[in-house]
C-alpha cells in the first residue's frame, strides 16, 4: 500500500482527479479544500494536497496501488517472456548441433526480429511518437488485467480506467511517453538478446557445432565480403574474424578445425553483441535517461492553466479582511426635540415679537412644501387650494436654510410636507423633518406614491411609514387639502 | 499586504454599495443587503485575488445620509478654527481632519466619519450612484464632502440596466468635473462592465499603481473566458453522455426501460446543473439559490413533457408516433444498424476493443430479439437549448443577484441555427455507446470523444456569445 506517494505519483493523481472533474464536474471537495489550505501555502502545493486527499477518499490511491502492482507483475511476466523468448531464439537459430549451423540463417534468426522491431520503433518515433508501441499496449493490457484482479478485493474497479489516460496526459506535457515506452521496448529486447547470448554461450560451450554457408546464386566472394563487413565492428572490440580461407572452406563442407569453429562462433557472438545488444543497450540508456530527466522536470506548473478555476476554490477570489471599523452600538437617528425644546405658542410669540413681523403672515397659515421630488412630478400640484401657500421644493443646503429661516420668522399654522416615497428614507431627510416639525403648530407628511420603477417600490413606502411612525409624525398618501383646511384628517 | 491597492466603495445609503462589492468579489455572502437604509453600518474589507495574485483590498462602507448637515457642520468647524488661528490656511483635507477629531464625528456624523476615514486611507473611491434616482442636490453635496479627501473618485452608475436617468447623471457629473465614470449594473451587468470599471479606475490612478490594475483586468478576462469554456465543456459532456446513451431492452420491457432512462437523464442533467452552479461559485447550498427553479425540479421534471418541446419551439420529427411525441426513440430498424453502415464501419475501425465489444453485443442483442433504446433528437435538443440558456444566464449572473434564473422562453431558445449543427454531433455520439457514462460499459477517455466534446462546447459557446450580444 502506498504510504507516501512519490512525486510522480502525486502528479499522476492530480491529473487523474483533474480529468475526472472535467468529465463530471467538481467533486465534493469542501473538506479537501480546507485540508489543502492548511497543508500548503502556495497554489501547486494546495492543488496536490487537495488531489491527494480526494484520491485517498475516493479510493484512487488504492487503485493506483493495484495498478502499480499489476504493472510490476506485467513487467515480471514480460521479463520471463523475454528470457524464455531469448533462450528459445538462440536454440532455434543454432539447433542442437546435429546439423551444421548455416551462419547466415543463424544470423537472420538471431537478429532478424530484433531488426524489424527496431525499424518499427524508429518509424513510430517519426510518425506517432505519442502513442504506445505494440509492446507498450500489450504491457498496458496485462497491467489492466492484473490490476483488475488485484482490485477485485477492494471492489473499486470503476476508478482505475481513468488512471492510465491520466498518466499519458501527464507524461505528454513533457513528451515523455516515447521515452517511457522506449525504455520498456529496449529493455525487453535487451533482456531477450542477453538471454539469447547466454544461451548461445552455453550451447557453444557444451556442444560442438559445425559452421557452413550455402549459396546458389551469389559468388562466394560476396559472402566472404559480407562476413568481413559484418565482422569488422566486432573485430574492433576484440571478437575474432574468420579469415578468408576459413570462410571459403566453410562454403563447401562444415569446418571442423578447432580454430575455425572458434572463429565462426566468436564472429556470430560478436555480431549479436554489436548489432543486437549494443544498440538496444544504448537506446535503453538514452530512453531511460531522457525519461528520468524529463520525469524530474515534470511539475504541476505545466498544467497550471488547467487549474485556474480550481485555484479560485483553493485561493478564494476574495477573502474578507474583517471589519475595520465596527458598527456603533446605537445608530444616531434624528428625533423630534423633546417637550422642553418643542416650540410652544409662547416661545413662538416671543420670536414673532422680536422680529416685529409676526402679524404679516396671518393670511397664510397653511403651507405645502416638498422635499426632493422626482423631476417628473408636477409641482406644485394643480389642485393646490388657493388658501394654501406653496413653500416650493427643498433640495440643497441653501434652500433648506432659507426655508427654515422663513418658517422660523413666519411659522405657518399647518404645514404639509410632501415626500417622494421613491427616495430612500435617509437620516438627512428625516433630520430635516425633525428640524421643521417643532417650528410649526402642526405638521403632516404627504407620502407621494412611488413612480420608479414603473410598478412602484412598495418596500420603500413601507419603510417610510415605519420611519415616520418612529418619529411620531402624522402621514398619509392622499393629498392633505382637507387636513390643511381643517386640521383634521 | 500594505502595498495592495485599496479601493473604498462609498455613496448614498441604499444605492447598492454592498451589492457592487458582492459582484466584484464574486461572493454572494459578503456583507448584508436589504431594501432598508443603513443596512451596512461598519467598514469591512476584502482582498481580491485575480490569477493567484492578490491585487487589491476593497472596502465596504456605511451609506452617506446627511451630507447637507455635515457640510454645515464642517463650515462651522472651519469658522471656529479660523477664529482661533486667524493666520492659518484651512484647506478641505484639514477641515476633514478637524471634523474627524470633533465630538460629532462620534455621534451624529459617526457613519459619515467612518466613510471619510476609510477614503483618506485608500487609493481611490468608487462613488456608487443609483441611476434610477434623479441627480439631486444631496448627491452633489456628498461628492463635495468626499472630494475634500483629495482622493480620486470614480462615479459608478449602478442599476443602469433598468432604464435609469443616465443622461441626467452624466450631465450632473460633468458639471462637477467628474468625467471618468463607469456604468454598471450589479444585477444584470453590461458586457465587459467589470473591465470597463477597472479600466476607468486605472485612469484615475497614478502611473505606479496602474500596471497592477491592468494586469488584474487581463487576468480577470482570462479567468472569465476559462470559466465559460469549462462550463460549456460540462454541458457538452452531458450532451454526449445523453446522446450516446443506449440501452438494449426486450420488447415487452420497453416502458420500464424508458422510465429508467428518463430518470438517469434527469439525474445527469441535475448533476450538470449543480456542477455549473459550483463552477460559478453559486453554491447549491446557498440559501438564496434555493429559490432557483432548478432545485424545485422544474429543470428536470418537464424534460420529457411534450409541452416543454412546444414551449421551446422545437419541432418534433414527423416520423414519430403521436404517443411517443417526446422521449426515447425505439431503434427498431435492424437493431441499431440504422446508424448507417458507414458509421458502423467507422466505429469498428476507429474505436478500440470497447467499441468492437459493444458493437458485437449489440448485434447479439438484436439477434436475441431485443430493441435499442436511445434518446430522441428532440429531447437532446431541449437539453442543449436549456443548458445553453443556463450557460448564458450564469455568465451574466452576478453574486449580487438574489432572484431566480427564470426558465427559458421561446424567444430565447428557438434557434435552429444553433441546434442544427448539434444534430450531427448527436448522431456521431450515438454511434459510440461506450462514450456514455449512462451505459454500463463505458470508456470516457479517448481522443475522438474529447474532440467531439470540444466541438459541442465551442458550438455552445458561440450560442451563448451570440445571445449576450
Amino acid at each position: 500500500m502506498i504510504q507516501e506517494p512519490t512525486r510522480l505519483q502525486r502528479l499522476w493523481l492530480c491529473e487523474a482527479i483533474r480529468q475526472r472533474e472535467t468529465h463530471a464536474g467538481p467533486l465534493d471537495d469542501r473538506e479537501a479544500n480546507r485540508h489543502a489550505q492548511r497543508a500548503a501555502k502556495d497554489l501547486p502545493g494546495r492543488i496536490q494536497a487537495r488531489a491527494l486527499f480526494l484520491a485517498r477518499r475516493d479510493g484512487l490511491v488504492e487503485a493506483l496501488d493495484s495498478l502499480l502492482g499489476g504493472a510490476r507483475l506485467a513487467l515480471l511476466l514480460l521479463f520471463l517472456l523475454a528470457i524464455f523468448g531469448g533462450a528459445g531464439l538462440a536454440f532455434a537459430s543454432v539447433g542442437d548441433g546435429r546439423e551444421p549451423i548455416n551462419v547466415f540463417w543463424a544470423l537472420l534468426g538471431l537478429l532478424g526480429l530484433h531488426f524489424v522491431s527496431l525499424l518499427l520503433w524508429l518509424a513510430s518515433q517519426l510518425f506517432t511518437p505519442a502513442s504506445p508501441t505494440a509492446l507498450g499496449r500489450f504491457w498496458l493490457w496485462i497491467t489492466r488485467t492484473f490490476s483488475q484482479k488485484l482490485m477485485h478485493k477492494t471492489a473499486r474497479d470503476q476508478r482505475a480506467p481513468n488512471l492510465v489516460p491520466a498518466l499519458f496526459q501527464l507524461l505528454e506535457r513533457r513528451r515523455l511517453v516515447r521515452w517511457l515506452g522506449g525504455s520498456l521496448v529496449h529493455g525487453f529486447w535487451l533482456v531477450t538478446l542477453l538471454a539469447c547470448l547466454v544461451m548461445l554461450l552455453g550451447l557453444f560451450s557444451t556442444r560442438r557445432y559445425g559452421f557452413i554457408w550455402e549459396t546458389t546464386l551469389l559468388p562466394a566472394s560476396s559472402l566472404i565480403r559480407a562476413t568481413e563487413w559484418l565482422g569488422f565492428l566486432p573485430a574492433l572490440v576484440g571478437f575474432p574474424l574468420p579469415d578468408a580461407s576459413t570462410v571459403l572452406a566453410s562454403g563447401t563442407v562444415p569446418v571442423i578445425t578447432e580454430a575455425a569453429r572458434q572463429a565462426w562462433a566468436g564472429w556470430l557472438l560478436g555480431v549479436l553483441v554489436v548489432f543486437g545488444l549494443l544498440p538496444r543497450a544504448l537506446l535503453l540508456l538514452v530512453c531511460w535517461l531522457r525519461w528520468q530527466l524529463g520525469q524530474r522536470k515534470l511539475t504541476l506548473a505545466d498544467s497550471i492553466s488547467d487549474y485556474s478555476l480550481l485555484a479560485e476554490r483553493l485561493q478564494p477570489v476574495s477573502a474578507s479582511t474583517g471589519i475595520v471599523d465596527p458598527a456603533p452600538a446605537q445608530l444616531y437617528m434624528p428625533h423630534i426635540a423633546n417637550a422642553s425644546g418643542k416650540a410652544t405658542p409662547e416661545s413662538r410669540n416671543a420670536a414673532h415679537l422680536s422680529s416685529n413681523v409676526g402679524h404679516l403672515e396671518q393670511q397664510h397659515t397653511q403651507m405645502l412644501v416638498a422635499i426632493e421630488l422626482n423631476p417628473e412630478r408636477n409641482w406644485p400640484p394643480a389642485e393646490l387650494p388657493a388658501a394654501v401657500m406653496d413653500g416650493g421644493i427643498i433640495e440643497d443646503r441653501n434652500q433648506r436654510r432659507q426655508f427654515l429661516d422663513r418658517i422660523t420668522l413666519h411659522p405657518p399654522q399647518r404645514l404639509a410636507i410632501a415626500i417622494d416615497s421613491d427616495r430612500s428614507p435617509d437620516r438627512g431627510t428625516l433630520g430635516l423633518i425633525t428640524e421643521i416639525a417643532p417650528l410649526v403648530d402642526a405638521a403632516y407628511i404627504w407620502l407621494l406614491p412611488p413612480q420608479v420603477p414603473p410598478d412602484g417600490n412598495q418596500a420603500r413606502l413601507k419603510i417610510w411609514r415605519e420611519s415616520l411612525d418612529a418619529l411620531g409624525m402624522l402621514y398619509n398618501d392622499t393629498p392633505p387639502w382637507h387636513w390643511l383646511e381643517t386640521g383634521r384628517e | 499586504m500594505n502595498d495592495l491597492l485599496k479601493f473604498v466603495v462609498v455613496g448614498h445609503t441604499n444605492v447598492g454599495k454592498t451589492s457592487l462589492l458582492r459582484t466584484l468579489l464574486r461572493d454572494s455572502k459578503f456583507g448584508e443587503v436589504s431594501d432598508r437604509p443603513s443596512t451596512t453600518r461598519h467598514v469591512e474589507g476584502a482582498t481580491l485575488t485575480v490569477g493567484g495574485e492578490q491585487f487589491a483590498t476593497l472596502f465596504d462602507t456605511p451609506g452617506l445620509e446627511d451630507a447637507s448637515a455635515l457640510l454645515d457642520y464642517l463650515e462651522d468647524l472651519e469658522r471656529i478654527e479660523r477664529q482661533k488661528h486667524p493666520n492659518q490656511r484651512i484647506d478641505a483635507p484639514a477641515r476633514l481632519e478637524l471634523f474627524l477629531g470633533s465630538i460629532e464625528a462620534r455621534q451624529r456624523f459617526e457613519q459619515e466619519a467612518k466613510v471619510i476615514r476609510q477614503l483618506l486611507a485608500s487609493d481611490a473611491g468608487l462613488y456608487v450612484i443609483d441611476a434610477r434616482e434623479p441627480a439631486l442636490a444631496k448627491y452633489r453635496e456628498e461628492l463635495e464632502v468626499l472630494s475634500g479627501c483629495g482622493k480620486p473618485l470614480l462615479p459608478v452608475v449602478n442599476f443602469s440596466a433598468t432604464g435609469g436617468r443616465l443622461e441626467e447623471w452624466e450631465n450632473a457629473l460633468a458639471r462637477l468635473n467628474l468625467h471618468a465614470r463607469a456604468v454598471f449594473d450589479t444585477i444584470t451587468p453590461p458586457i465587459d462592465g467589470e473591465r470597463h470599471l477597472y479600466e476607468s479606475l486605472a485612469l484615475l490612478l497614478d502611473s505606479k499603481q496602474r500596471p497592477a490594475l491592468e494586469q488584474a483586468v487581463s487576468a480577470l478576462e482570462k479567468q472569465n473566458g476559462k470559466r465559460r469554456q469549462s462550463a460549456a465543456l460540462l454541458v457538452a459532456e452531458l450532451l454526449v453522455d445523453c446522446a450516446a446513451a443506449r440501452h438494449s431492452v426486450a420488447p415487452e420491457a420497453e416502458e420500464e426501460a424508458e422510465a429508467k432512462l428518463f430518470v438517469q437523464v434527469r439525474e445527469r442533467e441535475q448533476k450538470c446543473v449543480e456542477a455549473l452552479l459550483d463552477l460559478y461559485a453559486f453554491q447549491a447550498d446557498d440559501a438564496r439559490l434555493h429559490t432557483l427553479p432548478l432545485s424545485e425540479g422544474r429543470w428536470g421534471d418537464d424534460l420529457f413533457n411534450p409541452e416543454t418541446l412546444r414551449a421551446l419551439g422545437i419541432r418534433v420529427g414527423s416520423g414519430m408516433a403521436a404517443g411517443a411525441l417526446a422521449g426515447a426513440g425505439i431503434d427498431v430498424m435492424a437493431g441499431g444498424l440504422t446508424l448507417g453502415t458507414a458509421t458502423a464501419i467507422g466505429a469498428l475501425v476507429g474505436g478500440g476493443a470497447q467499441t468492437v465489444r459493444n458493437y458485437g453485443s449489440r448485434l447479439l442483442n438484436k439477434l436475441r430479439g431485443q430493441n435499442e433504446l436511445t434518446l430522441s433528437d428532440s429531447v437532446l435538443q431541449v437539453l442543449a437549448v436549456r443548458q445553453g440558456y443556463l450557460l448564458q444566464a450564469l455568465a451574466k449572473r452576478t453574486h449580487a443577484a438574489t432572484s431566480r434564473i427564470p426558465p427559458p422562453e421561446e424567444a430565447d431558445v428557438a434557434r435552429s441555427d444553433i441546434t442544427d449543427p448539434l444534430q450531427s454531433f448527436f448522431k456521431q455520439a450515438r454511434a459510440y455507446p461506450e462514450w456514455s457514462s449512462l451505459n454500463e460499459e463505458h470508456e470516457l477517455e479517448g481522443e475522438s470523444r474529447d474532440a467531439l466534446v470540444g466541438k459541442i462546447a465551442s458550438s455552445l459557446m458561440a450560442f451563448s456569445a451570440d445571445a449576450t450580444q
